[in-house]
């Protein structure tokens, strides 16, 4: 479990982590649109040398960033084997046995692969740098207006960091748990489809009654601190756009404008 | 008037049986009272009816003249918190930080007020040091200690511990037990404070007692009258201070002490020796 | 000889730049049939060192021997059922291990998994149930329904059910009121004394480990700092001062006692010895 890069924040100081979150969640959405739009391999090297400067400022290391990329091989290749399947036009570069592999199969699939892997390096930069509790203000901003509609953001943001926050102690209980059923018997790697059910099962049963039990005294507990859903409160958290962050999203829209343009002029 | 008063407080889970049955007790203004009795005495219980986490069914809770409904809900809590068994379900945010911020916010302190109260709390505790850090990385008494400035942050007049060492190893149940009696010493604030505990040590610590048998109220009184008689205590599954054991083996060994402490104990073993 | 470890180091994380050695250079060799308490302060590595008891995990460094098994590091093992039969693990709040729908089914569990038959596993799990004082109109009822007592008794049944040559439990009495804890220990000392069961507990409760352990290890940073007689460790200021180990109320008056002349024996670990002992030397 300790293996997992995706999504995973590094405490560290740069200017990255400075920015504020709902800056990094707007610049988060051009950037996507951004890799979305162009056909031009140019313009994926500005945008990949713009993602490069940023994890570069963030001081994430190369390392972390291939290892984001790990999870997405199996579908790469899927990817490929499919396309190679189904995309029948184009030069014929070469073929397996009678099998002919056209141009097209290889471009669009490394054009996918491409905009995929920026996709995860741009996620990765944003998760990196910022705090579950920042982003969870970020998100509950950039919901704010379908408080209108009456979607309670609020208390949608309360859940989620209350569930960031557990995250850590359920993986420790759920070790726990495992390691005192493999005390049992229970093997979770082998066995028949019955021994399997059973071995989930006895993860299972008692990882939901102890998340039952911690939900019922952290709610008594919030309760006792005087929470009350959907009153108002005030928050410790304030978040405030500053000049940086204004750059920053100033920049990722010049990158998707100059993205937008790319499909025109070149 | 008594700070607190119950009277004839009754509660069941379910129809047949009673976890707190008929019970009426008053605890004064500044005082340090245990409760104590064995698992499914109904401590527990009766200290949820007290925080108001349990709705009132029959009898009553009064705090501060207020009486517990579901009206005076909201300003009887800000008279009290509740520190829990478990230190890992009641830390609400990702840093000590946040967690002591949780109680403000939901006090609608202003944001830029917070601050100073959050650094003066979490100095009071003794973790100024650990502002930053998260749950995960605390010790269980650190964890403890947390909920505890979250609490004393919200200038309550009463707090309840709930078994709030229970799950500690020995240092986190000094750390917090030295806490405890810090605040209970603390003049200046008046904190009243209700334990409950398993803590022989602690009760005799503590400026009265309840002892709790099966949801009734078996004894309210000092603790050292509360200990007099081991027997009674042993019949409904207590546990008796080690002084009074020695004491207890010692006088079927037909040998009387009086002392109240080992040293006196000892001392008196001593002249019964040196006399012949 | 129930365990002997080797040399033994775990380090967490290795080749991380975080690592951790939770184990340092164990070497420690844990007598059969008797109650041997393993305690230290939190972080200590009591923890680590017992998962290794179950192959848990695995010596990152040096060797393990459990009764007939040989855990090496870096070697792949094939005998993890029968280890685990023979050494039953008692986890800190195992009554989290319960998931079954009854309480009889929950404790045949484990010696069904181990290849025992049902009707066996059943007849197992009754003759734990007794042991741990469980009345039969419970053995029906969902286990999850017990008080928290209770709870704590079923999953120790459990694990007697697989008839371990070793038990080892990891703070077997946390949370539990003093009578709870009081019955499990003496459940387990008498298990000891009639069945001569080899008994590893980690514990806190210092009271308990003079009162019941023969001998005792201690743990600071992953290391052993002492093993031996349990009344030796207790008898020993220095070291209780150095590990910061609580004194046991028991060996205070003994000390005061000693202070004051009163001739007490080493063997005395009841307030019954004591005074026993103190009654010849008083006239009344």
């Amino acid at each position: 479990m300790n293996n997992l890069v995706f999504g995973k924040y590094i405490p560290i100081d740069s200017l990255i982590h400075r920015i504020d979150p709902r800056a990094k969640l707007i610049g988060l959405f051009l950037m996507i649109a951004a890799v979305f739009i162009p056909k031009s391999w140019i313009v994926f090297g500005v945008i990949a040398l713009f993602i490069a400067i940023g994890l570069i400022l963030a001081k994430i290391g190369i390392k972390m960033i291939v290892q984001s990329f790990k999870p997405m091989i199996m579908m790469m290749i899927f990817l490929l084997v499919i396309n190679s399947l189904t995309i029948k036009t184009g030069e014929v570069l070469f073929t397996i046995g009678t099998f002919e592999i056209y141009s097209d199969a290889i471009f669009n699939t490394l054009f996918v692969i491409v905009r995929l892997l920026l996709m995860i390096s741009i996620t990765t930069l944003l998760t990196a740098t910022t705090k579950p509790l920042d982003l969870t203000m970020g998100i509950e901003w950039m919901l704010k207006p379908l408080q209108i509609l009456h979607f309670p953001t609020h208390e949608v943001a309360m859940m989620v960091s209350i569930a960031l926050r557990f995250i850590p102690t359920i993986i420790e209980e759920t070790i726990r748990i495992m390691n005192a059923q493999k005390s049992r018997g229970v093997d979770f790697e082998n066995g028949k489809l019955g021994e399997k059910i059973t071995a989930i099962l006895a993860l299972i049963v008692p990882l939901f009654s102890v998340a039952f039990e911690r939900a019922y005294e952290l709610a008594d507990a919030m309760e006792a601190r005087g929470y009350v859903p959907g009153a108002e409160r005030t928050r410790y958290h304030v978040l405030k756009f500053e000049f940086l962050d204004f750059l920053f999203i100033i920049i990722c829209a010049a990158i998707l404008a100059f993205s937008i343009a790319s499909r025109f002029y070149l | 008037m008594s700070l607190i008063e119950i009277r004839d407080l009754s509660y069941s889970y379910n129809e047949s049986k009673k976890a707190v049955d008929g019970i009426s007790l008053n605890i004064e203004k500044g005082s340090y009272t245990t409760i104590i009795g064995h698992n499914g005495s109904g401590k527990s219980t009766l200290a949820k009816l007290i925080a108001g986490l349990l709705p009132i069914k029959q009898g009553e809770v009064i705090v501060n003249g207020l009486k517990m409904s579901e009206e005076n809900l909201p300003e009887i809590r800000k008279e009290l918190g509740i520190v829990f068994q478990n230190p890992d379900n009641q830390f609400i945010g990702s840093t000590v930080k946040d967690d002591i911020a949780f109680g403000l916010e939901n006090k609608r302190v202003r944001s830029e007020d917070m601050e100073p109260i959050i650094e003066e709390y979490a100095n009071k505790v003794g973790l100024s040091a650990f502002l930053d850090h998260e749950p995960q990385n605390l010790s269980g008494g650190q964890k403890q200690r947390v909920a505890i400035a979250g609490i004393l942050a919200m200038h309550p007049n009463i707090i309840i511990f709930d078994e709030a060492t229970s799950m500690l190893d020995p240092k986190g149940k000094k750390e917090i037990k030295k806490l405890m009696y810090d605040l209970a010493d603390d003049e200046a604030n008046e904190i009243t404070i209700i334990s409950i505990t398993h803590d022989i040590e602690e009760v005799l610590q503590s400026d009265d007692c309840v002892v709790l048998n099966k949801g009734k109220l078996f004894m309210h009184d000092k603790p050292e009258k509360v200990f007099e008689d081991a027997e009674k205590l042993r019949q409904i599954d207590l546990d008796v201070p080690f002084i009074e054991q020695i004491r207890e083996v010692f006088r079927k060994q037909h040998i009387k002490l009086k002392a109240h402490d080992m040293e006196g104990m000892v001392d008196e073993l001593w002249r019964f020796a040196s006399n012949h | 000889m129930a365990i002997r470890f080797k040399s033994l180091s775990y380090i967490y994380d290795k080749d991380m730049p975080y690592a951790h050695k939770a184990l340092d250079n164990i070497d420690l060799e844990i007598k059969e049939g008797i109650i041997t308490a393993i305690i230290g302060e939190t972080g200590s590595g009591k923890s680590t060192l017992v998962e290794h008891l179950n192959a848990l995990l695995l010596p990152s460094e040096g060797s393990l021997e459990i009764l007939d098994y040989n855990l090496v590091a870096n070697q792949k093992i094939k005998f993890l059922k029968p280890l685990r039969k023979d050494v039953g693990l008692v986890f800190q709040f195992s009554e989290y291990q319960l998931f079954e729908e009854t309480v009889i089914k929950d404790v045949a569990f484990g010696p069904l998994n181990f290849g025992f038959s049902l009707e066996e596993a059943i007849a197992r799990a009754k003759e734990a149930l007794k042991l741990v004082k469980i009345d039969e109109s419970l053995f029906e009822t969902s286990p999850l329904e017990l008080s928290g007592g209770q709870k704590r008794r079923v999953a120790i049944a459990g694990i007697l059910a697989c008839d371990p040559k070793i038990i080892v439990l990891d703070e077997p009495t946390a949370g539990l009121d003093p009578k709870g804890a009081k019955e499990i220990i003496n459940l387990f000392v008498s298990l000891n004394r009639q069945s001569h069961k080899t008994i590893i507990i980690v514990s806190h409760d210092n009271e308990m480990v003079y009162n019941c352990c023969e001998e005792t290890v201690v743990l600071s940073h992953g290391q052993i700092k002492y093993h031996g007689p349990t009344l030796d460790l207790f008898a020993d200021e220095k070291i209780l001062k150095e590990y910061d180990l609580l004194e046991p109320q028991i060996v205070t008056f003994k000390n005061l006692l000693a202070k004051k002349g009163i001739k007490v024996s080493k063997q005395a670990r009841t307030i019954e010895m004591i005074a026993k002992e103190v009654a010849g030397q008083v006239k009344r």
